[in-house]
């Protein structure tokens, strides 16, 4: 019986379809844009968590210069109580040997390298810190440390980090709120279409009612309806999206080299599944409150 | 059983389409509601299906109070009772098997079960063989018939009928209403609002005519009209 319902709502649902086609039409094709949007969405924020990753990285560490004539017992001291402390990940000893060594072996310093005679540059201590928030207070910490070169203690830029941070929350908030815009417009564009589906079959409705069909075979066409509306959309975009997404990330990478934007394939899968999900998801709603009024018995 | 206690009805506009309405019907029955255009009778049968609720007093059906019922009951009440209007209410692009189908369809029957039912109703109501018609090319008796092969389909205990010869000829009104008969000689309870004086004058059964919202007569075997002195203040 089950069996043959979904039958009943699948045969119903592709003819609906098809009759309203030029409906149908325009809400697959809103819809495919609403989606695109959203996965550009996620795309982007998926590449600025990357990069932004990156940065973490970067700037969860940071170097203490020790002042030249500390002594070796001091520094270690110090090593061991940023070891100890359970912010920090990781605390590494740079000798000035090795940082002269450092500093040669990068190829961008290879003019300055040849310039220099005797070895300016400090020993230091490389602090891996666990959370980016902490990194204030260690470098404050630091700061305090009897042998830390008191011209140019710390490498850590606080006021970057910051904005950093804000500028990923902003973000994120953006983002969640993009999606919620774009999630609205979808449901009401679904809500809408469905109820020219509606209204095309009143007749059919009210025969239902009254031979006793239940509200969910009257309602099972239609949110099929939607949900079909909802995937072909989502595998439009979705197409789309796959097509752009490659040269899309290299036209940035030529334009905008600084930034180590990366193509990830990888996430192509879990994009698909959001977006099939979703569309599928706000084709069932949208279509659902869109009935909901017209199947009460 | 069908029972009214005190029903009243008031629409959301003000109207007051039924006041205070005593009513039983026991089993195999042949009803007929008469009265004027606005004195309710489509009112009480909207409430009877549970269409409406009353806004005052009980209906039973069975020993079930319709207003209690809950909405996930209803499809099963609604198969107990087979609905016939006066404008047949087919749907146009379904043949005339698939439209009497249609009502067995929504509750998920087998196949093979769906057919001889149909086949059955469809020859009660004497169109065997036109299965494969669209209503469009049927005459208004041939598709109130499809109607009522729709409204018998489910083997129904109560057929509630509202002015179905409304837009018939007498002749195929006539015939029509032999099958109504036929229907309730094989035990269901019939409950007709009706408009066609001729076929309740001839054919002597319950009357209850209303008024103004409220019963003013109920004969066991009665006429359309009281009073034959002055039919034409009560007609209309
Ligand atoms: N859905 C409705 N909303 C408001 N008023 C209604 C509605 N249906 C019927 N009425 C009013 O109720 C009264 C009874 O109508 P109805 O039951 O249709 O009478 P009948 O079938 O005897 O002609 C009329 O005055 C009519 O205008
Ligand atoms: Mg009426």
């Amino acid at each position: 019986m089950i069996y043959r319902n979904l039958r009943f709502a699948l045969n119903s649902a592709w003819q609906s379809f098809w009759r309203n086609l030029a409906v149908s039409t325009a809400a697959v094709l809103s819809i495919t844009l609403i989606l695109v949007l959203a996965g550009i969405n996620l795309l982007v924020g998926h590449a600025f968590s990357q990069v932004l990753d990156g940065f973490r990285a970067k700037v969860s560490e940071i170097s203490v210069n020790v002042a030249d004539g500390t002594p070796l017992q001091s520094v270690y001291d110090f090593q061991q109580q940023l070891a100890a402390d359970p912010r920090v990940s990781n605390v590494q000893f740079i000798t000035k040997d090795q940082a002269l060594a450092q500093f040669k072996a990068d190829p961008n310093n290879v003019v300055l390298a040849q310039q220099i005679s005797g070895n300016p540059l400090d020993a230091k201590l490389e602090v891996r810190v666990a959370k980016l928030d902490d990194v204030a207070a260690i470098d404050t910490l630091a700061r305090r440390w009897s042998g830390v070169d008191p011209t140019d203690p710390t490498n850590y830029q606080g006021d970057f980090v910051n904005r950093m941070l804000q500028l990923s929350a902003w973000l994120g908030i953006a983002g969640v709120g993009l999606l919620a815009i774009l999630v609205v417009v979808s449901i009401v564009i679904v809500m809408n279409t469905i109820r020219t589906a509606v209204y095309h079959r009143r007749k059919e409705i009210e025969v239902m009612k009254l031979v006793g069909a239940t509200e969910w075979f009257v309602r099972g066409p239609f949110v099929i309806e939607g949900v079909m509306t909802g995937l072909i959309a989502a595998s439009f975009a979705l197409a789309l999206l796959v097509l752009a997404y490659q040269p899309a990330v290299e036209r940035f990478r030529a334009d905008v080299a600084f930034i180590p934007l990366s193509y990830d394939p990888a996430f192509m899968v879990s994009l698909a599944q959001d977006l099939l999900i979703g569309g599928a998801l706000l084709g069932a709603l949208g279509s659902y409150i869109g009935v909901r009024r017209y199947v009460r018995i | 059983m069908i029972s009214f206690q005190h029903v009243f009805k008031t629409y959301s506009t003000g109207t007051e389409a039924l006041r205070d309405v005593n009513l039983v019907v026991p089993e195999g029955d042949f009803l007929f509601l008469v009265g004027p255009s606005g004195a309710g009778k489509s009112t009480l049968v909207r409430l009877l299906i549970r269409e409406e609720k009353p806004s005052k007093g009980k209906i039973f059906v069975d020993g079930v109070e319709l207003g209690r019922m809950k909405r996930r009951q209803l499809p099963g009440y609604r198969r107990k009772v087979g609905l016939v209007f006066q404008d047949f209410k087919l749907l146009p692009n379904l043949t005339i098997y698939e439209n009497v189908a249609f009502a067995l369809r929504v509750h998920g029957e087998a196949e093979n079960m769906i057919q001889s039912r149909v086949a059955e109703a469809l020859d009660t109501v004497g169109l065997s063989g036109k299965d494969n018609t669209y209503p469009a090319n049927l005459s208004g008796g041939e598709q109130q018939r499809v109607a009522i092969a729709r409204a018998l389909v489910h083997a129904p205990r109560f057929i509630i009928a509202d002015e179905p010869t409304g837009n018939l000829d007498p002749a195929t009104a006539w015939e029509i209403m032999q099958l109504f008969l036929r229907i309730n000689a094989r035990g269901a309870t019939v409950v007709m609002a009706t408009h066609n004086r001729e076929i309740v004058d001839l054919l002597r059964r319950r009357v209850i005519a209303i008024d103004a919202g409220q019963i003013a007569r109920d004969d066991r075997s009665g006429r359309y009209h009281d009073d034959l002195s002055k039919p034409q203040i009560r007609a209309q």
